[in-house]
């Protein structure tokens, strides 16, 4: 398969409006078509075998996380009970609570929340795995995003790796001096996981500031009038990037008109017969 | 016109109430290689900031004096102009290097700098062909060594240019290869290319013999300033302030050759020292520790970390792992300690088997191993050093009183009983190292690893962390194994060598004529 390049300003411009399109949405075979998308605009990319599997374990954990919390705090009306967990009459748990439930109408928003938050997801990764630091900063400076802004989006995610290797090491240390984690007394565990982030936060701040000064003593500068001063290569967007983003906003821009056509008729400002074929294909599409 | 002229420079950071530089005034000459050196926390690398701008403009705190390069005042012109003319080359390539390509992280800069494209790669070759890189353009940065990382910082400032480079500790975390690699490419660019060059550094001995003159720093203050003739003329000033002084006058590429002479010499100068630390009968002690065929390979790699290798370690015996960058040290050192599953073969510590299938949990080996990580910062938790020292044995749940005369004894050994209420992280790095070293050996673990005790620690502090270990580890017939480039720290303080070469051991013995001459072939 042909890989795509896409500027890092379409890139980022792209997860912005998925991330518009995917709040218009309702239907949850709209947004299943959406999440398709994404990852078709992820294989193009030519992910690697890792980046998949990371991936993969992303999607099941907040595909899992967002089903299960909606199926069981689901707290509009009507709601129909799937499943009992906990009666009403179960001691304490039971009493408490009133009972826990598995509600079909939760499940089904569970999906359409998860579908949202997963095609975004899905290109956000896409685009940080393809896309270098550096041309991440300076796009999203291109963008107006202030400098400093932009320099913390970049270094967070340029040290997320770092980060991750630094926490299983302070873990590991601490265990090596006796802490256990898991154990009886939760105060002194709870106690123990605060105080991890102490090296881990200093060693963070340490990083960022050494990053900081490294890329400054090389020219580069995070306020706006710096950076347009001296950050004259950019690399203008292609007419792939532009036909690309003109489609997506096509796309946000018809489905906002039919959205508001629709909200006027549900709620009795305007109706017009001839759109009876519109408001059916929002109701069942959209 | 001078390209650099210091008056009267002081700077005091906003949470300090003490001034980190005290009044400094200095000049350097176009083409000069200046050794600036000083015990840890004296200021060094306080005054590089100030000399390419980034004191003050990228940090807080209180600037008065000047700084001019070229007679215009750094602090008055905006940091990229400062920039273009001075380049600062930082201790540790990991954090300073942003992009995952070589050419692309040498292509930062000089984006930065408006150059158009087309001139942008002429520059990226010729600023790899002067540190040797030819060939690296495409390579990702995360494949490369140490060393190589460091050659490609170094690129970025070559291919801008630069009138004037400070480096500040550039060489603290490379082996043998990567410093004499770094240090000649500095050279060249300083007496063909006419760079004016500001060297931080603790290793003096390996820079010595390239500069033209010395600067040495005390307590922010620049106690020193003599051409280099004259500087070593009188070793005083730096046996006081504990830094080193270079005992031999060796020719630029000389040094590594003559490793085996500097450390005959070492080894002569300071036998008395040595002998004190040393226990030549290795037969009559115990076992501690038994490495048989252990090998290990990280997820996603070809070649193994570790080649099957096999050795003991006795108690009261003291022991150096020694080898070049990405040979095997650290991922040793990590499999001693149970931190690690090892790939195959057994290791037992003590009465624990460790196996593949069988590893014991991290706290099970707790007052049974200690290790020390090369950033020692990872360590520190508490809010006091007292706590830091506490938080072992109060794990082990050592009754309270006992606990108590534990922690009173730990600190006092590590000179940090003045220090017990200090938060951690407001102590300097050589102390917070101590606090480190500290906070473990209040278990008192039967084996204490320490992994690179020399990055950013001057001379001073640590043979004092040095002997202090020694000494207890000797008495209490423990055993301490410590992973280290400084061949110097192995012939005062090893009873052995193990010496490490891609993942293989190819040298275990005591540190004597084989041993250097392994170690000069390195």
């Amino acid at each position: 398969m042909q890989q795509i390049h896409l500027t890092p300003r379409a890139k980022i411009l792209m997860m912005l409006m998925s991330g518009c399109l995917v709040i218009l949405l309702d239907s949850p075979s709209a947004l299943l078509v959406c999440f398709l998308a994404s990852l078709t605009f992820g294989a193009v990319l030519k992910p690697t075998l890792r980046q998949i599997r990371l991936l993969l374990v992303f999607l099941f954990f907040t595909t899992w996380g967002l089903i299960y919390s909606q199926a069981i705090f689901y707290n509009a009306s009507p709601r129909t009970v799937l499943l009992t967990l906990v009666p009403p009459e179960f001691p304490f748990i039971g009493e408490m609570t009133g009972g826990i439930r598995v509600y079909r109408e939760g499940l089904f928003h569970g999906i359409v929340q998860s579908l949202r938050f997963n095609t975004t997801l899905t290109i956000g990764c896409f685009i940080i795995w393809t896309t270098q630091p550096r041309d991440l900063l300076r796009a999203l400076v291109r963008l107006r995003v202030p400098g400093t802004l932009a320099f913390m989006v970049t270094t967070a995610l340029h040290f997320i790796p770092v980060i991750a290797n630094e926490a299983a090491t302070v873990l590991r240390s601490q265990r090596l001096r006796g802490f256990r984690y898991l154990r009886v007394n939760l105060f002194a565990t709870v106690r123990g996981g605060l105080n991890s982030f102490r090296p881990i936060l200093a060693g963070n701040i340490r990083h960022a500031t050494q990053l900081g000064e490294s890329v400054e003593s090389r020219g580069f500068s995070p306020d706006a009038e710096g950076a347009a001063h001296f950050q004259t290569v950019l690399t203008g967007m292609r007419l792939l990037d532009i036909g690309l983003l003109s489609a997506l906003a096509a796309c946000i821009i018809v489905i906002l008109c039919l959205k508001v056509l629709y909200f006027c008729y549900a709620n009795g400002l305007y109706y017009a017969s001839w759109l009876r074929h519109v408001y059916t294909l929002t109701r069942e599409m959209l | 016109m001078l390209p650099i002229e210091i008056e009267n420079l002081r700077f005091t950071y906003p949470s300090r109430e003490t001034p980190t530089l005290r009044g400094i005034s200095a000049t350097v000459a176009s083409g000069d290689f200046v050794l600036l050196t000083g015990p840890t926390g004296c200021g060094k690398s306080t005054l590089l900031r100030t000399m390419n701008g980034l004191i003050p403009h990228s940090s807080a705190g209180t600037l008065s004096g000047s700084v001019l390069l070229s007679g215009k005042n750094v602090a008055a012109q905006p940091l990229a102009v400062t920039c273009r003319q001075v380049g600062l080359l930082f201790q540790n390539p990991d954090e300073q290097l942003f992009c995952a390509r070589v050419e692309d992280e040498i292509a930062f800069g000089l984006e930065n700098f408006g150059f158009p494209p087309e001139q942008v790669a002429p520059c990226i070759d010729a600023a790899l062909a002067q540190v040797g890189l030819q060939g690296f353009r495409e390579r990702r940065i995360s494949e490369l060594s140490g060393g190589e990382k460091q050659r490609v910082a170094l690129a970025c400032f070559c291919a801008m240019q630069p009138k004037v480079l400070l480096l500040d500790e550039p060489t603290s975390h490379l082996d043998f290869r990567g410093t004499k690699d770094i240090l000649s490419i500095v050279k060249r660019l300083n007496t063909d290319l006419g760079v004016t060059t500001i060297l931080a550094t603790h290793r003096t001995a390996e820079v010595a013999p390239l500069c033209t003159r010395v600067w040495l720093m005390a307590e922010g203050e620049l106690c020193l300033d003599k051409p280099k003739d004259e500087a070593f003329s009188d070793s005083g000033p730096y046996h006081r302030l504990g830094v080193q002084v270079p005992e031999i006058p060796v020719g630029e590429s000389a040094r590594y050759r003559n490793v085996a002479a500097i450390s005959r010499s070492r080894c002569r100068s300071s036998a008395g020292e040595v002998s004190r630390y040393r226990r030549a009968d290795a037969s009559s002690r115990s076992r501690l520790l038994s490495v048989c065929n252990v090998s290990f390979r990280y997820p996603n790699t070809d070649a193994p970390a570790l080649k099957p290798i096999s050795y003991e370690v006795c108690r009261g015996e003291v022991v150096a792992v020694m080898g070049a960058n990405g040979s095997g040290k650290t991922t040793l050192i990590h499999l001693m300690a149970g931190l690690l599953r090892l790939t195959d073969g057994e290791l037992r510590i003590g009465d624990r088997n460790v196996t593949r299938k069988k590893r014991p949990k991290p706290h099970q080996l707790a007052g049974k191993v200690g290790i020390v990580f090369q950033n020692p910062d990872l360590l520190l938790q508490a809010e006091t050093v007292a706590d830091e020292v506490a938080f072992g044995p109060k794990n082990l749940k050592v009754a309270p009183k006992l606990l108590q005369n534990r922690v009173a004894d730990t600190l006092s050994r590590f000179d940090l009983g003045g220090l017990a209420s200090e938060a951690p992280y407001s102590l300097s790095r050589g102390q917070r190292q101590r606090v480190a070293v500290a906070a473990n050996f209040s278990l008192y673990p039967e084996l204490f690893l320490l992994d690179e005790p020399t990055t950013g620690q001057d001379a001073q502090h640590l043979h004092q962390l040095m002997r202090e270990l020694c000494v207890e580890i000797k008495r209490e017939n423990r055993s301490l194994i410590f992973a280290t480039h400084d061949a110097q720290l192995t012939l005062t303080y090893a009873d052995r060598v193990l010496l490490l070469r891609e993942g293989e051991l190819i040298f275990d013995g005591p540190p004597d004529t084989e041993f250097l001459r392994q170690i000069s072939l390195m």
